[in-house]
């Protein structure tokens, strides 16, 4: 077992006190990837700064704006009734995480801060155009949730930065978003996924987001893809030409969990299944 | 049809109160006053010379109480082949070599100090693939053998082979003939609970280990050489087995860190426990042996079979285990596994530098029945016959001798194939929707022991007290299958008390009489068999004891009656007369007489009787012992000859599955089994193997392999070596079980532990071919293959 | 903070208070088997992947093995020792289990028990689909699932009929 101490401060001043204090320390929320890591000898922190006791970090909050503590666990979000009833692809992406046991520590800023290709909570975030709030002592900004991954494991947070908040306008009522995940068994990491999202008014499609993960260093918008969908009156056309495009657009990598081919197809196969989806459910 | 009164019963097993309440204590759980916690270096190589190994560091680090080489420690062979060592000393040949360990006072410590050894080695080139090791010029994975002499080659001196009929006349024979190269993957067992031991010497010098085991009495062999190797001859090392977190075949050998164990104990003079995480087990415990196998079969133009010609070739990996031996039983199903009388097998293999390999369920035979049955349903096709009617002309009866001259005694799997097919809706019309699909295929395993070492035997305790429990001593092991829960059931029913009256003693060498071991689908037939033995002896003893002790203590009984039932007159009937053996009976832990009144004066508690015979003046007290070796023999597996079993477990499976042709995914729709069982002991526990079996099965089929790189194992966690959930099981199983009722097994059972799995893997590929008409020859089938195969398929159209 | 200094917390385990010193990177099995006795609860995998070492925390079933030590202050643990009643006698889910023949070599046992538990804690009336739900973080490798699947329904039932 890796030694490290373990801080558990009460406010973020407090949290950004320590960071400041402690080099090389990490921020821990839930700790399902933090943890793993320091068994693994990948990552050897000698301090670990809990956020998990910092009031207001995991309450959500629906208003004009939906805003969700980065400390919400992932069963939280599940259960929450305003999310389930407005944001039904993150709740969706949101039971496809791991298990139980899982989703009841892990949360939604971990899961993005770990920054992995195939964080599935990143995907229903990026097509639902959502913004992250970062913050350190000294300032605080509000990035498009697009712009904070930057490669595997790196995200845009500079040393002392906590992702605090995730933001979400209301989509408008002719919204619908599919979140498709396939992994090798059901609890996986998912080998492909997708998000969609269509506002459509009728059979036109007027806004379209795409996004994939596990097929390039980060979770991926798909824009070439959307490009063909937004605007036109969608028929079966557009969804084999969404799918090849999909195939085209991403670059995936052959793996011990799988190739680079398949990643590649499987990604064609659920974005096509997922604009139909999306589709069938708006013509519903 | 025999009515008993608690086999076949329902029952709950007498271990599960524990296990229900956490109270089960593993080897994780186990303590022992001043224990130590041992670590072990590895190889940073898969081939390479030991230049220098510097322990020093390790040593210094507060809390180590010893560090161990091969430098500091004698020499200990080990491996039926003796070609392993439980330290390496000049090279490694492995990944996961032991080149040191220590021995500290808490596990972080021990951790820390293994961290601080440095080995200096000498890479050597390393050879990963059979074909390649075989080819001249290769690398020498052992320059020498066992016995000092230089070797040539990578070739394992084990020879496999049978030739029965006449291979030539078979294929001039045969009007159809299919032929197909098919592979298993390396597979690891996952015992929930991890491999570990307890070592510890007491002030004379002898060992007691408490190891997770399937073969405490080899093992003691093989530790008590080790003493011997360092120096105690005449010590004994004593095995006892605690709660096992499964097996699965991964106990059927000594390991190297048993081993060491034992020398770090020795050298400490404390216990010294040492315990694999998840990853050491991935990675450093042998799992089950790879594959490749070349198999023709042919028929005539009715569909019977004519030959059958097959070519094994094994990656044996740097050390010789269990694994070694799997052509043994693959000779099983090639040789008689539907009848075939012309046929040709023969097995290689080779030393790489990829992990070495030991037993796991099936030993063998899920391999060869993999490429077998999936061949089979090649052939049907070729010679267009249906599979199950293809398979139904060539199955085999009972009574018949097989060209390995396994004696056939029962054999189910006329009813096995034709429940299948009921069961899959065989004959009803297949939806042409190109998506799904059913497939079946057979079995044949050892079900009445297996000789492949010298005894096949087990012995037995039965030990009465004054209570009228019976106090059991068997060397079998319990590793979650049930066998305490069948042995008591076999022991009530046999003797004639009731369950909860049988007590089970731990599985210790000091205690119990010797057992070769758990494996082999043996453990019931074995220790049923010897229960019933051991029963009769005493029901003999207690039967002629009561000829004159049984009447006084009715007399006893009767005063005390009439005592509290005044008016009551007892039945004309002479007591002392009707005493004879021969009119006793003994169930549910009361003796009466046969055929004589049913009052309840004359119903003796065991105990009482016991004490009876106890308390007396040149009292008694009743145990026994037998030792049973059943008929079967130790075949030639140079000449593939030899009936291995005393009797043969028959079963057929059949799948129906979804292909999704846009993902390759396969899901199973539902599964069937029908496995001839001889007779159902245990309902709760036979239904659990199957079932468990199957997972594995499935497993096997659709998700496992261990990923090997240059000798590497790359996925040495759960994340990436994916067992079945309880969502990948999500699928109606209808099982039935054939009773043959076989004359060999203990109340006509059989051996089933390992049946369950050996058909699943060729019973989905051949559903999979019904749907999609793709034919994977290569384990796991995933996506990936399914939708290249589809992307081909539709090339070659 | 020192490095190498125990901290000493203060949480209810199986209903009543414990007080313990834990290192700092200690996680809560580390405390329980290690420290406190309490060798029911079983380390797996280490990694989130097994269930074996599942407990409930304030109702909701967690890896124990991924469970930082000092997150545990003030909470409500159970673990599988909890669970008996005052006469030692097994609990509904576990007699369930002992009675469908859903336990062979018994390691995920008491993992797999503080999963269902948690799901029946919270819904009486489980469909399949929300066991099987339920059970996806809990490997077991001798039983299929099959028996263990039955034994929850059979403990949902009985417990729906208590109510």
């Amino acid at each position: 077992m890796k030694q490290f101490e373990y801080y558990k401060p009460l406010s973020l001043k407090e949290a950004w006190e320590l960071k400041k204090k402690i080099p090389g320390s990490l921020f821990i929320a839930g700790g399902t990837d933090v943890l793993v890591g320091i068994k693994n000898n990948e990552i050897h922190p000698p301090a670990l700064i809990s956020l998990r006791s910092i009031p207001g970090l995991n309450s959500i909050d629906t208003g004009e704006v939906t805003r969700i503590g980065a400390l919400a666990s992932i069963s939280d979000i599940i259960q929450n009734p305003e999310l389930r009833e407005d944001f039904p692809v993150l709740v969706e992406a949101a039971k496809s995480l791991g298990s139980v046991q899982i989703r009841n520590v892990a949360t939604i800023g971990g899961n993005l801060c770990n920054c992995s290709p195939c964080a599935d909570m990143a995907l229903p975030l990026l097509v639902m155009e959502a913004k992250v709030r970062l913050q350190t002592a000294k300032e605080k900004r509000e990035i498009p949730i697009d712009e904070f991954f930057k490669g595997p494991g790196e995200s845009c947070l500079a040393s002392h930065e906590i992702l605090t908040d995730i933001l979400l306008e209301p989509p408008p009522k002719n919204t619908k978003a599919v979140f498709m995940k396939k992994g090798r068994v059901k609890m996986d990491l998912a080998v492909a996924s997708v998000a969609v999202r269509l506002d459509m008014e009728g059979n036109k499609c007027l806004k379209a987001c795409i996004a994939a993960g596990s097929v390039a260093p980060v979770p991926l918008r798909l824009s070439k893809v959307e490009t063909v969908l937004e605007g036109a009156t969608l028929t079966q056309k557009h969804t084999v030409k969404a799918q090849r495009l999909a195939e085209d657009n991403v670059i995936p990598i052959t793996d011990i969990r799988s190739t680079e081919e398949y990643r590649r197809k499987m990604t064609g196969v659920l974005v096509k299944r997922a604009v139909e989806r999306a589709l069938e459910w708006s013509q519903a | 049809m025999t009515d008993f009164h608690h086999i076949g019963k329902k029952t709950s097993r007498p271990d599960g109160p524990d296990k229900a309440a956490g109270k089960a204590h593993y080897i994780h759980d186990l303590q022992r006053p001043g224990m130590l916690y041992g670590k072990i270096k590895f190889s940073d190589h898969p081939h390479a010379r030991i230049k220098h190994i510097d322990t020093s560091k390790a040593k210094r680090l507060a809390g180590v109480r010893a560090v161990i080489t091969a430098n500091n420690t004698p020499e200990i062979r080990i491996g039926f082949l003796r070609d392993n060592f439980a330290l390496k000393k000049d090279k490694v040949r492995q990944y996961r070599d032991e080149v040191a360990a220590v021995a500290a006072i808490n596990l972080e410590i021990a951790k820390e100090a293994v961290e601080l050894i440095q080995v200096e080695y000498e890479p050597l080139p390393g050879v990963f693939c059979p074909h390649e090791a075989m080819k001249g010029g290769s690398p020498l994975i052992h320059e020498t053998d066992a016995q000092g002499r230089p070797r040539t080659d990578n070739m394992v001196p084990l020879k496999f082979h049978h030739e029965s009929g006449d291979l030539e006349a078979g294929k001039r024979a045969a009007k159809y003939s299919v032929e197909g190269e098919f592979s298993t993957p390396m597979v690891q067992q996952c015992c929930m609970g991890t491999a570990g031991c307890i070592a510890e010497f007491d002030m004379n010098n002898n060992l007691t280990i408490w190891a997770k085991t399937q073969i405490p009495f080899l093992a003691q062999r093989d530790f008590n050489r080790a003493l011997s190797d360092m120096g105690l001859p005449d010590k004994n090392a004593r095995v006892i087995v605690p709660t096992l977190g499964g097996g699965f075949g991964s106990g059927l050998d000594t390991h190297a860190y048993e081993y060491i164990a034992i020398l770090l104990a020795f050298q400490t003079g404390c216990p010294v426990k040492i315990v694999y995480t998840r990853d050491e087990e991935f990675a450093n415990l042998s799992p089950r042996q790879s594959s490749t196998t070349k198999i023709i079969q042919g028929c005539d133009r009715n569909g019977k079979l004519t030959f059958r010609e097959v070519e094994v070739l094994q990656d044996n990996g740097a050390y010789t285990s269990w694994g070694a031996t799997y052509p043994s039983v693959m000779m099983m199903p090639a040789t008689s596994l539907y009848r075939v009388s012309n046929v040709y097998f023969n097995a290689r293999l080779v030393y790489t530098n990829n992990t070495y390999c030991q037993a796991m369920r099936g030993y063998g035979n899920p391999e060869h029945t993999w490429a077998l049955e999936s061949n089979m349903d090649e052939l049907a096709q070729e010679a267009g016959i249906d599979p199950f009617e293809f398979r139904m002309l060539n199955r085999n009866e009972s009574d018949e001798t097989t060209p390995m001259g396994l004696k056939v005694s029962t054999c189910g799997l006329k009813e096995c194939l034709e429940t299948v097919a009921r069961k899959l809706d065989w004959k009803k019309k297949r939806a042409k929707d190109k998506r799904t699909g059913k497939g079946m295929a057979s079995l044949i395993h050892v079900g009445g022991g297996a000789r492949i070492y010298r005894s096949d035997a087990s012995g037995l305790i039965l030990k009465l007290d004054d209570f009228g429990n019976v106090n059991v001593y068997h060397g079998g092991v319990e590793m979650g299958q049930g066998l305490h829960s069948v042995l008591s059931l076999a022991v009530a029913e046999a003797l004639g008390v009731r369950p909860e009256k049988v007590l089970i003693n731990p599985t210790d060498t000091g205690t119990c009489p010797w057992d070769v071991g758990t494996h082999a689908s043996r453990g019931a037939f074995m220790a049923c068999n010897t229960a019933i033995l051991a029963a009769n002896k005493l029901r003999s003893q207690i039967f002629e004891l009561a000829e004159e002790l049984f009447p006084k203590e009715v007399e006893k009984n009767l005063k005390k009656f009439i005592k509290k039932n005044p008016g009551y007159t007892p039945p004309d009937f002479n007591v002392p007369k009707a005493s004879k053996r021969e009119r006793f009976e003994l169930r549910d832990g009361f003796v009466f007489i046969k055929d004589g009144p049913q009052e309840p004066w004359l119903r003796i508690e065991l105990g009482r009787l016991l004490r009876a015979i106890h308390f007396r003046s040149q009292g008694q007290m009743l145990t026994t012992e037998v030792f049973y070796d059943p008929p079967n023999e130790l075949p030639d597996f140079e000449r593939g000859f030899g009936n291995i079993s005393s009797t043969y477990a028959y079963g057929a499976q059949g799948a129906e599955v979804e292909v999704d042709t846009e993902t390759g995914e396969v899901k199973i729709l539902r599964m069937v089994a029908a496995h001839d069982v001889g007779r159902v002991l245990d309902p709760q526990a036979l239904k659990g193997q199957i079932y468990g079996a199957l997972a594995q099965g499935v497993g096997y089929a659709l998700y496992e392999k261990l990923e090997s790189q240059q000798g590497k194992i790359l996925n040495h966690n759960f994340r990436d070596y994916k067992i079945p959930t309880v969502q990948e099981m999500n699928f109606p199983i209808d099982l039935e079980f054939i009773e043959t009722n076989d004359s060999y097994g203990p109340f006509g059972a059989k051996g089933v532990a390992e049946p369950g799995l050996v058909p699943t893997a060729p019973a989905i590929a051949n559903a999979i071919y019904d749907a999609v008409g793709v034919r994977i020859r290569d384990l796991p089938i995933t996506p990936e293959k399914i939708l290249a195969a589809l992307k081909q398929l539709k090339q070659t159209k | 903070m020192e490095p190498g200094m125990k901290i000493e917390i203060s949480f209810i385990l199986n209903g009543s208070e414990v007080k313990v010193s834990v290192h700092s990177h200690h996680r809560l099995i580390d405390v329980l088997r290690e420290q406190l006795g309490q060798t029911g609860t079983k380390e797996g995998c280490g990694e989130g992947e097994c269930g074996a070492c599942t407990v409930i925390i304030d109702g909701l079933a967690v890896n124990s093995c991924l469970y930082p030590a000092l997150e545990v202050e003030g909470k409500s643990v159970t673990t599988i020792e909890g669970l008996q009643g005052p006469k030692n006698e097994l609990s509904v889910i576990q007699q369930a289990f002992v009675e469908q023949g859903a336990i062979q070599c018994g390691f995920c046992t008491p993992g797999m028990i503080m999963s269902a538990k948690a799901l029946l804690d919270s819904t009486s009336d489980p469909s399949e689909e929300d066991i099987r739900d339920a059970l996806l973080g809990n490997l077991c490798r001798c039983t299929g699932y099959v028996q263990i699947v039955e034994a929850v329904k059979k403990a949902a039932a009985q417990l729906k009929g208590k109510q």
